[in-house]
């Protein structure tokens, strides 16, 4: 500890200078971490060089053989050497004062990274045919060690193609580190799907494995059509009944994309895409600005499927933050979340009742006559959920879903006779109430269809927006501790739920600084009754840290609205009259998010006629 | 072992053991009640290993012994056996099952063998005592309202009995707190209780002991180490582990300086609240105080499902203030109250509010406001 130069010689270690290989595969260490990023950089020098359809064919996980093949511009001779040299690119030029600006970045690559370092780690060979020339090159590089560029037979047109056999041959180490070649396999997959949904005006297929994994045209027609039609060859067709269209612009920036209706949730947040600038990144930001603004309408576990672009001038976002660019850094992080969050729940609330048509969809699916049931009884269209008993015991030896015709007749007759508006206007959107079948469903006639809904579901989330407009109305009421909950975090932590303090104060939590990496809680949410205060102040830090919002908090009190809607609403089995099933209707009608209920199920599914006559094969 | 007891007896002391017994256990042993026959007595014991309840009945024991049966299912066939009969109680000493007869009904139970039956020490109390069955009562009747249930803040969740040292001459203090009320009771500290510990008696200990009180006449001799505490009440004795803790420096969030004296009448008072609090939200249940000269109102306000407003005379002459309280904590509150009036001291509408009842000096209880 005394000299400097007594640290440095120790076990006789000097300081030298490492060998450019060493260099390479150091530099390949961060670059080509996976089959899926070597895929990944490869597809970005096409599209870069303006490429209008990609071909993948990835073997052995990626280990074994990676292909790609573009039309785009191609290479010269002379390129073609340069371009396996380091820190080499064709993607940064200086300006008129000779400065390199980083922070106007319009292409995918700039670093000049990604050939040598695969080069350096890998077989590579580079066959590239320039625009307006008859003659193709190719060159290989294995293990760092350059080959001559020599002339090739030239290929269909202008493009590169690129080779990538034994990924990390010379890099045992790094082999060793691979995931199972299924794993491997999955992520190229994954990430081919990612940059395919950032460029809907490129063709890509992807094959390998001995099939092909993705095959989708480039598409034409608007951006946003073009993307959704894009969207819904890679995440599933039903996306594309299922997205509402995002498009919003604040301050230079702009946000556009689909979002899928909770109603077309998924049990994991593997199926939210992010592209800024159409480079698809993965970021934190996202995850939190989509779980706020779905917060309502989901439960905890259900993520819903979100595709974004977001679009701002290149000086607004730093992408040279991580060598594979998968991290970028917005100059303005909060203003990007709000335009998130304000553009979802936006989309969202203009969506108002509409439920997921894959539900109408899985009931169609599911009511197709079948063959053991001569007479055609609709049997899956019953209900998902067993009756409440009631009818199968005032009637045994009824088959269900003869039951269920009756009673619906036995009602419909009893509504004919009460009820005054039988031959109503039918022009609202949920129709006329025309019965209640297993003292569980309501079905609707509209004009040019019928509308099922469940009416606890519907009910509890009337009962829930109501509650939930009190409770802004009013505020959240405090209860005061009697001795300040002192709870130690780490200073960061401690600062920034301190900074939020008059936020979280409007939902009922009071909390004061108590000296560095303390905070001190003097009043407690009334709604929350006996709480684990440290618990949630510690949540509430990691929240914030993550989501930049007191999610932790917010997801407590309306828990608590949720389970008090749940206990306050009509429960499956209650008969309804005619009048309170038209009341539900009308409320429906005219509450926000109705839809779904708090668990982002349906709250009501349509059938529109054409959908039932070709039930019964009349299209 | 082989005895016969009146169903009356067995009944009652399979009553006050059994609720011991949690419902589902690990340990299957714990699952059952220790019967134990000697000269003529038969004491039945169960234990959930933080509490020990042992209670003991006569019966005419023809061979002593011990055995172990399952509690719930025994003190459910003791219940539904007809008023005034004669149970009859035989394990054969190489059949490990518990025959039980009453009259013509017969049932025949599993065992496990009693040596295996954890026993609940009581060595090394240090202190012992002794404290009327009233007296007790009111100690934990008083207090147990406000102990907290949030396990994170554990200890809380048990009554605090200790020496307060700096009165003259000593007393015995029970409080308990949940961080947003608090209650306190004293009583003259009684002899052997000098130099004690202060101990936590957790909530199921509390209750426990308050059902054992039920009933009981003689006064009761009270056990108290670091660890455990142990009530003897002559036919039952439980014994129980303490809450190991701080107990939290209550006693700087008694108010000293509240000078805004309120009388009122404790009955028309709790049913005004009751009545206005209807209309209040489900969970917070808040309700408002407006004071004025010799007048209170009460309010509460619910954009869903109304409002409510009651005036009640009251005796107050200081300054008006307004302040908010959950109407739970404050009829908890007034429900201690013994004597027709209560006082309430207010300092102002953010600081902690102090109750007193007329008739027992020794009680107070502390009420944070709710703030909307």
């Amino acid at each position: 500890m005394t000299a400097s130069g007594g640290a440095r010689s120790v076990g006789g270690m000097r300081i030298r200078r490492l060998p450019p290989e060493t260099v390479n595969r150091i530099a390949a260490g961060e670059v080509v971490e996976r089959p899926a990023s070597v895929v990944k950089e490869l597809i970005e020098n096409a599209l870069d060089a303006g490429a209008r359809r990609i071909d993948v064919v990835a073997d052995g996980g990626g280990v074994a053989h990676i292909q790609i093949a573009d039309d785009g511009r191609g290479m010269s001779a002379e390129e073609l050497a340069l371009a396996v040299e380091r820190h080499a690119t064709s993607k940064l030029t200086p300006n008129s004062t000779g400065e390199w600006d980083l922070l106007r970045i319009a292409t995918m690559g700039f670093r000049g990274e990604a050939l040598p370092s695969i080069g350096s780690v890998a077989r590579l060979e580079i066959t590239s045919q320039a625009e307006g020339v008859g003659e193709a090159w190719t060159l290989n590089v294995e293990g760092g060690e350059h080959g001559d560029v020599r002339p090739a037979p030239p290929l269909s047109g202008a493009g590169t193609r690129v080779d990538v056999r034994d990924l990390f041959f010379a890099t045992p180490a790094r082999l060793k580190f691979l995931k199972s070649e299924r794993a491997e396999s999955l992520a190229v997959t994954d990430i081919v799907k990612r940059l395919a949904m950032a460029r809907a005006d490129v063709g890509f297929t992807l094959k390998g494995e001995g099939r092909t994994r993705l095959s989708v045209r480039a598409e034409s027609g608007t951006p946003h059509e073009a993307r959704l039609k894009r969207l819904a060859d890679v995440l599933g067709a039903e996306f594309e009944s299922n997205a509402l269209l995002i498009d919003q612009q604040r301050d230079g920036v702009r946000l556009s994309g689909w979002a899928g209706l909770p109603t077309y949730a998924r049990g994991s947040n593997q199926h939210q895409f992010l592209f800024v600038n159409g480079r698809p990144v993965r970021d934190k930001l996202l995850v939190g600005a989509i779980r706020g603004a779905y917060q309502d309408f989901l439960a905890r576990d259900r993520h819903p499927v979100v595709a974004l672009y977001v679009d701002l001038p290149t000086d607004e976002v730093d992408v040279n933050v991580h060598p594979a660019k998968t991290e970028v850094r917005f100059r303005d992080p909060g203003l990007v979340r709000g335009l998130i969050v304000g553009a979802l729940r936006h989309a969202l609330a203009a969506a108002g009742h509409r439920a997921s048509t894959t539900v109408a969809g899985a009931a169609l699916g599911s009511a197709r006559p079948g063959v053991d049931s001569p007479y055609g009884a609709p049997r899956g269209w019953t209900a998902p959920r067993p009756s409440p008993g009631g009818f199968a015991e005032a009637m045994p030896g009824l088959a269900p879903a003869y039951s269920a015709r009756l009673e619906a007749g036995d009602l419909l007759e009893r509504g004919a006779a009460g009820d005054a508006d039988v031959s109503p206007p039918i022009d609202l959107p949920l129709g006329v109430a025309r019965a209640q079948l297993h003292e569980t469903y309501v079905v609707a006639q509209t004009r040019d269809g019928i509308v099922i809904v469940d009416q606890h579901a519907a009910h509890e989330r009337l009962v829930y927006e109501r509650m939930k407009a009190s409770m802004a109305e009013t505020g959240v009421a405090r209860q005061a501790l009697l001795t300040p909950e002192i709870v130690e975090l780490d200073e960061a932590g401690a600062d920034r739920v301190v900074a939020r303090a008059d936020e979280l104060s409007n939902l009922g939590l009071v909390v004061e600084p108590f000296g560095p990496g303390a905070v001190a809680v003097r009043e407690t949410p009334a709604l929350l009754g006996e709480m684990n205060v440290p618990g949630l102040i510690r949540d509430l830090a990691d929240d914030l840290a993550e989501f930049d919002e007191a999610l932790s908090l917010k997801e407590r009190l309306e828990d608590v609205c949720g389970t008090m809607a749940c206990h306050g609403s009509v429960r499956a089995g209650r008969r309804l009259t005619g009048e309170e099933m038209n009341a539900l209707l009308r409320g429906m009608e005219a509450t926000p998010h109705s839809g779904q209920c708090n668990h982002g199920r349906p709250t009501y599914v349509e059938l529109k006629l054409k959908d039932i006559e070709r039930l019964f094969g009349r299209r | 072992m082989k005895l016969t007891i009146d169903r009356a007896a067995l009944l009652k002391a399979l009553n006050h053991v059994q609720s011991v017994v949690e419902r589902r256990n690990t340990i299957p042993i714990l699952s059952n009640v220790l019967i134990t026959a000697e000269g003529d007595t038969a004491r039945f014991s169960a234990t959930d290993l933080d509490i020990e309840i042992i209670e003991a009945a006569p019966a005419e024991v023809a061979t002593s012994g011990s055995t172990t049966a399952p509690a719930h299912t025994l003190h459910d066939i003791v219940r539904k056996l007809p008023e005034g009969s004669d149970v009859r109680l035989e394990t054969s000493g190489d059949d490990p099952k518990l025959t039980l007869e009453a009259g013509r009904f017969k049932t025949v139970l599993p065992v496990l063998p009693s040596s295996d039956f954890p026993v609940l020490s009581a060595d090394g109390m240090t202190h012992t005592f002794e404290l009327g069955p009233a007296e007790l009562m009111r100690l934990i009747d008083k207090t147990k309202f406000a102990i907290s249930t949030e396990e994170t803040r554990y200890y809380l969740n048990g009554v605090h009995i200790h020496v307060v040292n700096g009165a003259e001459p000593p007393r015995l203090r029970a409080v308990a707190t949940d961080a947003y009320r608090l209650a306190l009771v004293e009583h003259a500290l009684p002899s052997g209780a000098e130099g004690m510990p202060g101990v936590i008696v957790p909530r199921k200990t509390v209750a426990e002991l308050r059902r054992l009180l039920d009933g009981a006449s003689d006064s009761v001799t009270i056990s108290v180490s670091e660890s455990k505490i142990r009530f003897d009440l002559g036919a039952a004795v439980l014994t129980s582990k303490l809450i190991e803790g701080t107990y939290p420096d209550y006693e700087r969030v008694i108010p000293q300086g509240n000078d805004k004296l309120l009388k009122l009448d404790t009955q028309v008072f709790k049913d005004a609240v009751d009545r206005v609090a209807t209309v209040s939200g489900e969970k917070s249940r808040s309700v408002r105080l407006v004071l004025g000269p010799d007048r209170l109102t009460l309010s509460a306000n619910n954009p869903d499902a109304g409002q409510a407003t009651e005036d009640i005379s009251v005796d107050y002459d200081q300054e008006a203030l307004e302040i908010g309280f959950n109407a739970k904590y404050l009829l908890d509150v007034a429900n201690q109250i013994e004597s027709d009036e209560a006082e309430l001291l207010f300092a102002d509408s953010v600081s902690p509010t102090l109750v007193l009842d007329q008739s027992d000096a020794d009680a107070r209880y502390v009420l944070m406001p709710l703030r909307v």
